[in-house]
């Protein structure tokens, strides 16, 4: 069975229940995921971009030691090696995080690190660094009932808009104890992690929403929360700094193409840091702070 | 004619126990570095990385960290250091971490990649007072804590924190991890030493560390460091890198202040917890008194 996310259709080798199930033959498939041999020695022809990537104009290799060796190709095929006895879910985990946003790279889309959540007939996308609360904050967002359309990997594409990726959130047990969400029915991520899978309704309509707000999380020592909008000159280092996995993008040969479709983003939306204390619960303050924000600059 | 001498590349670890002065001193080398006309600003520290900050090991993973348990980023940590080598250079990068194996028996900050060390160390009778409001918690619990062989930072299963779990193990190990390990090239350095006299001490650790080390640089360093300068500025812009809970970061900056907040139990407890240390490195006398 076929299974979609971003507008594309995936035939997949390791089950990907997260993904929608989709109609269509396998010869219709967008992407292959399959398992095969990856080799051990990195990317021939390619750049070592890290102690365990290598990048090339065509092709990411990625090394989760223990876990799997990924090889991800031309934007439409993802090879997975994996380490003998590894579970499902830990394969998925890596899979469906750097090697999708490597993928998606490939075919051209400019890809944040963030959640993307819509409003109306638009989005919005917070950006910001790994435990800043992007998941807790898109949480919140589904529990007043606006739909969450991406998480962690939000794709734009040519024309400003979101396509939409897998339905959930994946929250870590202090963010779901803090929202009332009980985890006892819910999967873990992966069997050593307290972080749970939340599944949320797919996304009404459209599965590419036109992006409106971008908002960069900042936890600060301070009381409040605050948004303060960011200028158009100044939008784009921001962008540029929460782009999925960014070190990897010139080894990928995608440096100037990139940084063009964040100079075209950056003049399409509105930009603001969204600043709130690192101490305390201040999430729903801080979708009060945002929707207002919205409102007044719709 | 011999080829000429490859410039030096690797790190130099900033270490020390919490709240032993690490601060100031990567205040001090920012001075040092920008050697401007006025006081670098607290809030625009730079130079070098932590250890332990997620973000900069996750853009070198490639992946999160976030999908990983503690022991296997720890794992995976020592290549990360590891390719600091492909540049040439020294950089200086600041840990709370004792000098640890990972599970597989390698250690964590990569022996390969460590070029040494300024180990900075204060007495632990003020390191608890200092620690405690760091921290938020009763002196006791910060004494408990300072004695615990297990005691790390960020170590939680259940949320996602800006750093990864650093191990910090009990202040006499920690300290031992540093100051023994065979040829780790570490300049062992007393916050007290740096107080009394901070221009020869930080000129010393400047030089151990491959900084500029001139006399007139190092005194200007110095006078852009002063604790009422760091004070002034955390009151009139605030501090980023003070913990959310604490009410400010640079609180005293003096030596001595345990004689003002401790009990005598306290003071009992921490002796007879790190004697041995404290001994060595000069904060009790020979018969358990302490010199302070």
């Amino acid at each position: 069975m076929l299974r979609a996310a971003y507008g594309l259709r995936f035939d997949s080798a390791l089950p990907l229940p997260e993904l929608l199930p989709t109609d269509g033959l396998a010869a219709d498939a967008d992407v292959q995921v399959r398992f095969g041999n990856v080799d051990e020695a990195g990317l021939a022809g390619g750049t070592q971009v890290g102690p365990f990537a290598w990048a090339s104009p065509d092709a990411l290799w990625l090394q989760v030691p223990r876990i799997a060796r990924y090889l991800v190709r031309r934007g439409c095929e993802i090879v997975i090696d994996p380490a003998p006895g590894i579970d499902d879910d830990s394969l998925r985990l890596f899979l469906l995080g750097s090697c999708v946003g490597a993928l998606l790279f490939q075919r051209g889309l400019l890809v944040l690190h963030g959640n993307a959540v819509q409003i109306g007939e638009h989005c919005l996308v917070c950006v910001g660094p790994s435990g800043a609360g992007k998941s807790t904050l898109a949480a919140a967002f589904l529990r007043r009932g606006y739909p969450v359309i991406a998480d962690d990997v939000t794709p734009v594409d040519q024309h400003g808009r979101v396509l939409a990726g897998i339905p959930r959130i994946k929250l870590w047990q202090d963010s779901a104890s803090a929202l009332s969400i009980n985890t006892e029915p819910l999967r873990r991520i992966r069997p050593v992690l307290e972080k749970f899978d939340v599944p949320v309704p797919a996304p009404p309509g459209d599965t590419a929403v036109p992006l409106r707000w971008v908002y960069l999380l900042q936890p600060e020592n301070r009381a409040d929360v605050a948004i303060e909008a960011v200028p158009g000159l100044q939008r784009f280092m921001p962008l540029r700094d929460n782009t999925y996995r960014q070190n990897f993008l010139a080894g990928m040969g995608l440096g100037s193409e990139h940084l063009a479709l964040i100079g075209r983003l950056a003049s399409q939306v509105r930009l603001s840091r969204l600043r709130r204390p690192t101490a305390g619960f201040t999430v729903e303050a801080m979708v009060d702070a945002i929707l207002d924000d919205v409102a007044a600059h719709p | 004619m011999s080829a000429p001498e490859a410039a030096p590349r690797g790190i130099y670890w900033l270490a020390s126990y919490p709240k032993s002065g690490n601060t100031w001193f990567r205040v001090l080398i920012n001075n040092l570095l920008a050697d401007g006309p006025a006081p670098v600003s607290i809030n625009a520290l730079d130079h070098g990385s932590i250890s332990s900050a997620r973000s900069w090991l996750d853009g070198l993973l490639g992946y999160a960290s976030a999908n990983l348990s503690a022991d296997e980023i720890d794992r995976l940590r020592p290549a990360l250091y590891r390719w600091s080598l492909r540049r040439p250079g020294i950089v200086h990068h600041k840990t709370h971490e004792a000098w640890t194996q990972t599970v597989d028996g390698e250690p964590l900050l990569c022996r390969q990649a460590t070029l040494g060390a300024v180990y900075l160390l204060r007495n632990p009778l003020d390191v608890a007072v200092s620690a405690a409001a760091h921290w938020r918690c009763s002196i006791d619990a910060a004494i408990e804590r300072m004695g615990a062989p297990d005691a790390a930072l960020s170590n939680t299963r259940t949320s996602l924190r800006p750093h990864v779990r650093q191990r910090l193990l009990s202040w006499s190990q920690h300290i031992c991890s540093w100051t023994d390990t065979p040829d780790l090239n570490c300049l062992v350095l007393r916050y007290e030493d740096l107080l009394a006299d901070t221009a020869a001490q930080f000129g010393r650790a400047s030089a151990h560390l491959g900084l500029p080390s001139d006399p007139a640089r190092i005194a200007r360093a110095v006078q852009h460091s002063r604790f009422d300068e760091l004070a002034r500025q955390e009151r009139e812009q605030g501090f980023r890198e003070r913990p959310p809970d604490a009410q400010r970061f640079f609180r005293a900056g003096r030596r001595g202040g345990w004689r003002q907040q401790l009990t005598p139990a306290q003071v009992a407890r921490l002796i007879a917890d790190h004697g041995a240390l404290m001994q060595r490195h000069g904060y009790v006398d020979c018969s358990g008194e302490p010199c302070d």
